[in-house]
């Protein structure tokens, strides 16, 4: 599903030059679970956000979906990102001036879908992770795990091959994050997901299929 | 304590100099055009050349005629009867400047046509108006007893009559084809002083209408000067009964003049009539217009400032963190704000100062000179502070309401 | 669509954008009063101005000293007229009242007219040859003749503006109105082109012009007349010496064409000084609008890395800025046009609706500009926020 090659990414600023990942080469099948471990700065985020597209890298080949996606344009690189990835973040990213229905519906309004649609899916989502129930109310009138659960719903709307989850249960207790994990897990079982999770907790790694270790941007594990 | 804030506020405004010239720019122009106005009512309304003495004077500019059952109205300007008749018997009334509306006519000399304004006045006209005589000396009774065609020219006359010739005291200036020798010349008259600007000053015995006929309504107007501060109210109430023995015109039923301070006489002729001084109107009108100005920057303003504070809610986070109440917080943040209207101000002035520099220099008015003085600095001043602290308050209550828990979270 | 979500995300913002609205409102106010004000001016100026008056003088003079018998008086003015009209340099030579174009007197009247009374009417009582000296051109009827003094119903001559008034497409020649009273009827002989008396900026309004008789004689204080070509300065103290002879009293020469300026500059230096005081106000608003938007950029950038993550492209989102500050312009303009309409629908000052509506129509324009220039470079700037970045700031 997702096939890096020698990956390679170099921070430059005026005067100092980072390696923030050294020559990662990774294969995640379609319907794997993978989680990401590793220290502080170890270059997990960046190897996820370039998974992401979201960040292009120095040096290497990815392909996702077995599509070379290295010369897409920024048009076509945010539809992609549309329709195959869905993001889940440690600061659940939602917009507080938007209602929890309307902040799930935002991937469907980048595809054109209809109101009704999108509504549809939304309730959908938002039934899948159990909160059918907070449909009008404000991201800030909820707790982490609920707004984590909105994320997800978010990131799932759209339908996407692939989820990448950045430290999902990082701002979470261990009771709420134990439920945001078993939601991705059924997720992945049950609808064949690809997740690829970065944590900074070895029991919720232990949980996926296959845990890969980075130290200091390379693959140790 | 305030040497702190101060430091704070330069920092803060160098931080962000997108912000900060933008306050500075709204708050600057803002200001000059307070200021110029300031300085043109100033000029308007304040004591100037040759009128110097308007604290001991009333002005008398106006007759009025009323038929209130038919709703009819006659305004003008005054008789001279009137004023030797009637107002000279006033016990409170020192001297008494009479002169005509300024009466255009026209000198050819060299092929070139000057237009002349003249006004006829009485001898005591030199005595309560202070002109300023850059040679000879004005007529006195004899020459207005003998009728003598005498005339006291202004500068700007002498130059375009005379050229650069040095002395021209004794010379004869031609006006309605009538030969005038010429016995003073005055330094010129901003056209902003209207009733006692002209360009030549002539007997009024020599006028070729009857001044002696028994008419309340005339072409002059006068300046009634009170032996102090003190008796004006006095005059001005003696004035008013003279008023009620008056004979009242055929058709009509009413008959209104008045002595006023200067601010009431100009007021009178905008917005008033006979029976109302039009005070409380100009300067509602006035102040309502100004409001409407100041809206739009107070609102930029105000929104900038919103902006900035929503800007430093971490910074403001932390210092709450750290023991500050809301009420240093406020004060320190008006305080702020003041240092930042008051280098707008200073930018202000020296703007204003620009725009009467050209002003003055394109003579849009005829011979006004407007001049930065103590009274616009300190109105300037007002302003300021008011538009600082107005400015201030809003955003400063925003920000006294800011959560702490938040303020550090949001970045 | 995107629309509706946009205007979702502003509603529940209404607090925060509530300063951001009112400036705009503000500043729309104060765009269309000054837009009223040229689109007025503009439509009077590209009228036609309806008469010549670059070669006239006008020549205003006391009579307090000429005699008060009226047949001496007739004779004395048929003199005056017959010596002004032998000088080589006159061509045309009018008596006329004091509210003649470019004059700063205006008189007015009102007329009746099958019932309806037309109020205020400007009055001008005119010498024989004043079509003449003035060249206005006459649309239908004709001008006065001598026979005119004697006939039994006054005649008088109506501009176009009074005749659409009165009589819209119909004809107006030989039709009976009454006078301010209505207890004397006049009759329209003539119709003339409208002439700008007030400037070049301010429109002819009704105008009805009477025929100057002996009576007047004993007011009349203003001469107006056409010189040729070779009239300078050197004619002008000759005719000056000879009106002061003729008078033995005070007399002024004016020449139209400085008149004119003189009366232009009055509608102009207002004008100029209001257009500068509102394009700083403007020029102000512009910069505050400018940084809110820039600043808010930074405030969102969560928002909109995360926008960029699901699908997003740089493009679109700098649209969604840009559409966002367009949707506020629009909530500002719906409740200033409410104040706006109310003009043309009070019709307030008299002014026609077509005024106010043109000026709303340019004021909206004028702040849409003036949104879209202030949101395109913050909208630029939000495009180039690393979603990658921004995601991970937290």
């Amino acid at each position: 599903m997702i096939r890096l090659q020698n990956i390679k990414k170099v921070y430059r600023t005026d005067t100092v030059e980072t390696l923030a990942i050294n020559g990662i080469n990774l294969d995640i099948a379609k319907g794997e679970f993978l989680s990401i471990m590793g220290p502080s700065g170890c270059g997990k985020s960046t190897l996820l956000n370039i998974m992401g597209l979201l960040d292009e890298p120095s040096k290497g080949n990815i392909q996702i979906d077995s599509q070379d996606i290295s010369s897409y344009s920024d048009q076509k690189l945010a539809k992609f990102r549309n329709e195959k990835l869905g993001f889940i973040f440690q600061s659940y990213h939602l917009i507080n001036d938007l209602q929890v229905l309307d902040n799930v519906e935002l991937p469907l309004l980048y595809r054109n879908s209809s109101a009704k649609e999108r509504k549809r899916l939304a309730t959908e989502a938002l039934e899948k992770v159990g909160l059918s129930n907070r449909l009008k109310h404000f991201p800030t009138q909820l707790s982490g795990g609920q707004r984590q659960r909105v994320a997800i719903a978010r990131a799932i709307v759209g339908n996407p091959q692939i989820i990448l989850a950045d430290e999902p249960t990082g701002n979470l207790d261990s009771a709420m994050g134990n439920e945001i994990m078993d939601i991705l897990i059924n997720l992945n079982k049950n609808e064949g997901t690809t997740i690829v999770m970065v944590t900074h907790d070895e029991n919720m790694a232990h949980k996926t299929h296959r845990l890969v270790r980075l130290f200091d941007g390379s693959q140790v594990q | 304590m305030l040497k702190n804030y101060f430091k704070i506020a330069i920092a803060v405004l160098k931080r962000r100099k997108f912000f900060t010239f933008v306050s500075l720019f709204g708050i600057s122009f803002t200001l000059t055009i307070l200021m110029v106005t300031t300085a043109f009512m100033d000029k308007v309304l304040s004591p100037d050349y040759p009128d110097l003495k308007r604290e001991r004077s009333l002005y008398v500019s106006s007759m009025e005629y009323k038929n209130t059952k038919e709703g009819w109205m006659n305004r003008s300007d005054v008789s001279y009867y009137f004023f030797s008749h009637y107002v000279s018997t006033l016990k409170n009334v020192d001297k008494m400047a009479i002169s005509s509306n300024p009466k255009a006519s026209n000198a050819y000399v060299n092929n070139k046509k000057i237009v002349i304004a003249y006004k006829y006045t009485n001898a005591d006209y030199w005595n309560v108006l202070e002109y300023r005589f850059l040679a000879g000396k004005p007529f006195s009774q004899k020459e207005i007893d003998n009728a003598d065609k005498v005339a006291v020219i202004s500068e700007e006359t002498r130059k375009a009559y005379f050229g650069d010739a040095s002395n021209v005291i004794g010379r004869y200036i031609s006006a309605d084809n009538v030969n005038y020798r010429v016995i003073g010349v005055v330094a010129n008259v901003s056209k902003t002083v209207n009733s006692l600007s002209g360009d030549m000053y002539l007997p009024y015995t020599v006028s070729t209408s009857d001044y002696n006929k028994p008419d309340l309504m005339g072409p002059y107007n006068a300046v009634l000067l009170a032996k102090s501060k003190a008796d004006v109210p006095k005059m001005q109430k003696e004035f008013q009964q003279m008023m009620r023995r008056v004979p009242i015109p055929k058709d009509f039923d009413r008959v209104y003049s008045n002595a006023d301070p200067f601010f009431s006489s100009m007021t009178r002729r905008i917005a008033g009539d006979g029976a109302n001084n039009g005070k409380t109107r100009v300067v509602t009108i006035m102040s309502i217009f100004v409001l409407l100005f100041l809206l739009l920057p107070t609102i930029n303003l105000v929104n900038i400032n919103v902006t900035r504070i929503m800007e430093r809610s971490s910074e403001i986070g932390v210092r709450k963190a750290f023991g500050a109440s809301s009420k240093t917080l406020v004060y320190q943040f008006i305080v702020e704000n003041m240092i930042l209207t008051f280098l707008g101000g200073i930018i202000g002035i020296i703007l204003s100062l620009l725009a009467i520099y050209l002003i003055n220099g394109a003579n849009v008015i005829s011979n006004m000179r407007l001049s930065m003085n103590l009274t616009v600095l300190f109105y300037s001043f007002i302003a300021c502070v008011f538009f600082g602290l107005i400015s201030g308050v809003y955003p400063a209550w925003r920000m006294s309401k800011l959560n702490v828990v938040k303020a550090l979270k949001a970045q | 669509m995107m629309f509706r979500h946009l205007f979702k995300l502003i509603w529940n913002k209404r607090k925060q954008n509530f300063l951001f609205l009112s400036e705009i409102l503000v500043s729309f106010m104060v765009i269309f009063a000054v837009f009223s004000f040229l689109t007025f001016y503009y439509q009077n100026y590209s009228k036609p101005l309806g008469f010549d008056y670059k070669k006239v003088w006008s020549i205003s003079y006391d009579n307090g000293l000429l005699t008060k018998n009226r047949d001496s008086l007739n004779i004395f003015y048929d003199n005056l007229y017959k010596s002004l009209k032998a000088m080589p340099q006159i061509e045309e030579v009018t008596y006329t009242g004091a509210n003649f174009p470019y004059s700063n007197s205006t008189m007015s009247t009102g007329l009746n007219s099958n019932g309806k009374k037309f109020n205020p009417v400007n009055s001008y009582v005119v010498g024989a040859d004043y079509q003449k000296v003035w060249n206005i051109k006459l649309v239908a009827g004709r001008w006065f003749l001598p026979e005119d003094a004697v006939t039994k119903n006054k005649n008088f001559i109506i501009n176009e503006t009074l005749k659409k008034q009165m009589f819209g497409e119909g004809d107006a020649i030989g039709k009976l109105i009454g006078d301010y009273d209505d207890k004397e009827k006049m009759k329209i002989i003539g119709v003339v082109q409208d002439i700008k008396a007030n400037g070049d900026f301010w429109p002819a309004g009704n105008a009805m012009f009477t025929r100057l008789d002996t009576g007047y004689f004993r007011n009349n204080s203003h001469i107006l007349v056409k010189v040729r070509d070779g009239a300078d300065a050197t004619f002008e103290s000759q005719l000056y010496k000879f009106m002061t002879n003729t008078m033995k009293n005070s007399v002024e020469i004016q020449h139209l064409s400085e008149m004119r300026d003189a009366k232009n500059e009055v509608t102009i230096i207002p004008m100029v000084i209001f257009i500068i005081i509102a394009s700083f106000l403007i020029i102000n608003v512009a910069l505050g609008l400018f940084g809110v938007l820039w600043y808010n950029i930074n405030k969102r950038r969560s928002e909109i890395g995360l926008r960029r993550a699901i699908g997003a492209s740089g493009s679109s989102v700098s649209l969604q800025l840009v559409m966002e500050a367009m949707i506020l312009a629009t909530m500002s303009l719906m409740v200033g046009c409410f104040f706006a309409i109310q003009f043309p629908l009070l019709s307030v000052f008299n002014i026609p609706a077509s005024v106010y509506i043109v000026a709303m129509l340019l004021s909206i324009l004028f702040i849409y500009l003036l949104v879209f220039a202030c949101s395109l470079y913050p909208g630029k700037q939000a495009a180039g926020i690393h979603p990658a970045i921004a995601l991970h700031e937290e």
